[in-house]
Order: C-alpha cells, then sequence, then structure tokens
C-alpha cells in the first residue's frame, strides 16, 4: 500500500509538472522555440498574483480568472516584441534570448519582491482531503490533477479540430508553405506563446498555493518542465503531459526510499529516457 | 471585371542579399490566360513566381495585382487576396492528414459569398477521386502524384484568381504528368489565370497560350505558344551568342 500510495501522490505531484510543461511543448512544438524563461515565468505570475491577492484580499479562485489573461497579455507581447525576431531556422538565437530574459526577470523579481518565499492562502483547501480506496488523496492535488487533464485534453482537441490548431500545426509543418496559404505566422506564434503563458498563470496559482515561491526558484521549474517535454517527445501534447506524471512519479518513489533521492531519481529517469528512447515516449517518429 | 491584366510587373527588380536576380522585368497575364515561364537553372523563373507571391522582397519596380500595388503587401495577404502558389517541392503540411492540409487553405481563402466559390472539397474530390479515398491519411503516406494533387488542391482552395506553378511536374512519372496537366483546362474554365514554371519547353508550349522566356534574369523572349518555333525558343533559353547543337 506504501507504494501504490507513493505513484498515486506521484501521479499528482506529476500533475503540475504537466501544467508547465503543455506550454512549453506548445511553444517548442510550433516555433522550435525552448523557452529558457518558462521558470521564471511561472514564478513572476505567481509573485504578481501574490501581491495582488494581498491587495485586493482576493482568493486563489478570483487570481486564476486574473492570472490567465495576465498571461496571455504578458506571452503575447513577449512574442511580438521579443520571440518573432529570433525565431527561424536557427535554434540559437531564440535560446540565447530567452536565457537573457531570464536572468533579467530573476532580478527584476529580486528587486521588486526580494528574496523572501512567499505563498497563497488558499484557506481550508490546502488541508483538507478524501479517502480513495484507503489512500488520502489532498483535495487540492485532486483540483491540479483534474485541471491538468482538461487543460490537455483542450489544447489537444483545440489543435485538432479548430481552424487556429490547423493554421498552428500547419505554421509549424513548413513555415512558407503555411504562409502561401493565406496563415500570419508571426500573428499565430503570438497567440501559441499566450496560449503557453497564459496556462501558466494557472499553473503559478496552484504552484503558490501547494508550495512556496520565491524569485529564484525559476531555475528548478524550468528543468521539471523541460525534463517532462523531453521524457513525453518533444512537440507533443499528451507527451508532455505523461512526461510530467511519470517524473512526478519517480520523484516521489525515490523519496519515498531515501528523502534524500527524490529529486535524484526524477533526473535519473530522465537520462534513461534520453539514453533509450531519445526522441521521447509518444513522439511519432 | 477589369479589362487589363490580372497581374503585371513593370520594370521589377529582386534577389536575395547581395544576390540580384531579376533585372527590369515586365510581365502581364490576364484572366483565363495560361502562360508558361520557361529558362535554364538559375534564370530567376523560381524567384519571379516567389517575388509576385510576396516570399521575396522587390527592390524595384512594381507589380500590380487586380489593380492595386502590391509590391509591399506581405505574402499571407496576398495568398487570402487570391494569389496562390504551388511551391517548388510541394511542401506539403507533413504529419497532417490531406483533409486538415486542404483545409488549412481553405479556411483562409479568398472571401466569396458560398455559392460562389469555385473550388469546394467536394469538386476537388469529384476532379482527383484518389484524394477523396485517401483524405484520412497524413501527406507523407501518399505516392508524389498524389502529393502533388494535395499540393494543387491546396492552392485551388485558396480560390485563387491568379495560381503560380511551381515545377509542378518534377520527379513525377510522364502517365502521372499527363493527368496533372489534364487539370488545367479545368481550372483556367473558372477563370482563372495559370502562369507555370516548366522544365520540359515542349510540354510548357503545347499547355499554355503564351510564354515567357527568361535568361539570366532578364526576359528575352514573349510570344503566343502557337508562333514560336523550337529554334527561337532555343536562341532565347541558352542566349543568342550560343551554339545549339
Amino acid at each position: 500500500m506504501k507504494w501504490v500510495d507513493a505513484v498515486v501522490q506521484g501521479l499528482l505531484l506529476g500533475s503540475l509538472y504537466a501544467q508547465y510543461a503543455i506550454g512549453m511543448s506548445l511553444m517548442f512544438g510550433v516555433m522550435r522555440i525552448v523557452n529558457i524563461a518558462h521558470g521564471d515565468l511561472v514564478v513572476l505570475l505567481a509573485l504578481i498574483g501574490i501581491s495582488i491577492a494581498a491587495v485586493l484580499g482576493l482568493g486563489p479562485g478570483f487570481i486564476v480568472l486574473l492570472l490567465v489573461p495576465i498571461g496571455a497579455a504578458v506571452g503575447w507581447i513577449l512574442q511580438r516584441g521579443i520571440l518573432n525576431w529570433a525565431v527561424g531556422e536557427d535554434p540559437l538565437p531564440s535560446l540565447i534570448a530567452t536565457f537573457g530574459l531570464s536572468l533579467a526577470l530573476q532580478n527584476f523579481m529580486l528587486t521588486v519582491w526580494q528574496a523572501d518565499t512567499r505563498s497563497l492562502d488558499a484557506g481550508a483547501l490546502t488541508t483538507r482531503s478524501v479517502e480513495l480506496m484507503g489512500i488520502h488523496v489532498g483535495v487540492l492535488p485532486l483540483l491540479i490533477a483534474v485541471v491538468a487533464v482538461v487543460l490537455t485534453w483542450s489544447l489537444h482537441m483545440a489543435l485538432k479540430t479548430t481552424k487556429f490548431g490547423r493554421a498552428l500545426r500547419a505554421a509549424a509543418a513548413d513555415s512558407v508553405a503555411a504562409t502561401i496559404s493565406g496563415v500570419n505566422t508571426k500573428a499565430i506564434y503570438a497567440q501559441a506563446t499566450a496560449i503557453a503563458v497564459a496556462v501558466l498563470g494557472i499553473a503559478a496559482v496552484f504552484q503558490a498555493t501547494r508550495t512556496t515561491v520565491s524569485p529564484s526558484d525559476g531555475g528548478a521549474q524550468l528543468i521539471y518542465a523541460f525534463e517532462a517535454v523531453i521524457i513525453g517527445g518533444m512537440g507533443s501534447i499528451w507527451g508532455a503531459f505523461v512526461g510530467g506524471l511519470i517524473l512526478g512519479v519517480a520523484q516521489v518513489v525515490g523519496s519515498r526510499i531515501d528523502p534524500g533521492w527524490g529529486i535524484l531519481i526524477g533526473h535519473l529517469v530522465f537520462l534513461l529516457v534520453l539514453a533509450w528512447r531519445p526522441q521521447g515516449l509518444l513522439s511519432r517518429r | 471585371m477589369n479589362a487589363g491584366p490580372l497581374l503585371s510587373a513593370r520594370g521589377l527588380n529582386a534577389g536575395y542579399g547581395d544576390f540580384q536576380a531579376l533585372f527590369d522585368v515586365d510581365f502581364h497575364i490576364a484572366a483565363g490566360e495560361v502562360v508558361a515561364l520557361i529558362g535554364a537553372n538559375g534564370a530567376g523563373k523560381s524567384t519571379m513566381l516567389k517575388t509576385f507571391v510576396g516570399l521575396v522582397p522587390v527592390r524595384g519596380g512594381t507589380v500590380t495585382f487586380d489593380g492595386i500595388d502590391v509590391s509591399q503587401t506581405p505574402a499571407h495577404a496576398l495568398a487570402v487576396q487570391g494569389l496562390a502558389m504551388v511551391p517548388e517541392g510541394r511542401r506539403l503540411f507533413r504529419g497532417m492528414t490531406v483533409e486538415d492540409n486542404l483545409r488549412v487553405a481553405a479556411d483562409h481563402a479568398r472571401h466569396l459569398p458560398a455559392d460562389d466559390r469555385p473550388w469546394t472539397l467536394e469538386r476537388l474530390y469529384d476532379l482527383f477521386p484518389i484524394l477523396a479515398e485517401r483524405r484520412g491519411q497524413a501527406v507523407e503516406k501518399l505516392s508524389g502524384g498524389q502529393q502533388q494533387m494535395v499540393a494543387i488542391g491546396r492552392a485551388l482552395m485558396m480560390q485563387p484568381k491568379v495560381l503560380l506553378c511551381d515545377e509542378i511536374s518534377l520527379g513525377l512519372a510522364p502517365k502521372v504528368i499527363g493527368e496533372i496537366y489534364a487539370m488545367l483546362p479545368a481550372i483556367r474554365q473558372s477563370g482563372t489565370a495559370i502562369l507555370l514554371v516548366e522544365q520540359d519547353v515542349t510540354l510548357a508550349t503545347r499547355s499554355s497560350d503564351r510564354v515567357c522566356c527568361l535568361l539570366e534574369g532578364r526576359i528575352v523572349l514573349t510570344g503566343r505558344s502557337s508562333e514560336l518555333s523550337r529554334e527561337t525558343i532555343a536562341k532565347a533559353y541558352f542566349g543568342v551568342g550560343h551554339e545549339v547543337g
């Protein structure tokens, strides 16, 4: 039972990683951009949310409603202002641009919010739990898991069935052919990044209610998102989701073996997948 | 409908980086007309098509489409206005189904009332029944000829006023080339002008009303396909100074 519990808790933890990873996977799949500032954007949105909550006295539910449009706006401006100039065949310019952005964001956040750790108070939701087949499951982690599934499924369906999704996949497959088919690729890219960062607005609230955030936390979140995307297969939305879950399970099972090993076992599983199936588990290649 | 040319260029200069590919090109094509563009490798045929659709910037001169100067119009906007291209090498959206490839273009087609659209998925599937059969398959699973049909179909779904075809016979078996070229009359019937880039000069003259020959970025010959002799074309194709055996 101890190990079943570990796997369940791992899946719940992994759901949060999945929320970081789907946006990253979307950006990579469409634009071949590895967004190094991804984790810092989670932290930035979380800190904005915490400050708004403190000033206006709003609960986490309202903060999500505010952070999603804020995230979308940040993503859109980021793509229009910086990344559309760096996107292209060569992945290096965008890598350097987002790396620079990551450093700038961390220092900006240190200046505004100092190095303190903060969190969002979700009241009783943080401690409430339900018993499912003999396993105690926190209501908040369960909510995170449900939201992760809904987000992944919605994004998958939007890509598969809508006009926007077709244009996005077309631009990802061949941007020149998409252009001569009437697709404004730069506008599509801006919308893709807006969606990716809007999703982070949701993840940020969960991150800040489930644990704490401080301006230097972005790096760890980036690594988890990145590993989830690689494990699942670059550019696959469900792959990113599955990758997040696998990483979560590895970390929790690892920490049950030895409390100090959790994070390490997660990295080892990532390395194993990289050695055994470098294209990722759900990649079509 | 205006009587003037649908698409025209005047004193057009274009190129990539330090390299100039087109020099003072004058060109025009009218509704329903088929013009073949011929010339040796590197003569500037593909560049001319890419300049027309906005993929290569205009450096000098003007491109006029439907009476409006479009020299500075971005490529995606030109496509929506009815200037469609079948690119060299087909460039289909890999990983997407035949139908999704076609629907990307249909999503961004020239705005027309539903009844006035010459091209619909149904009409296209009538013309290429094999595509209807394979509509749910990923495009990379199709044969070269079938992929070319998708590429042409994708351009037609834009409801083009002008269709630019860049070497649609490249790498295909003669029988398949015949099938593809047999499509052209149906396309021009809807009033669409067709500009063909074709390596096979015989095929080019047979399928067109007029021929334009490019040599080192300049138009050196233009005339009615039926009136040009092989010798005249060969002279223009290789340049006057060259001996042709």
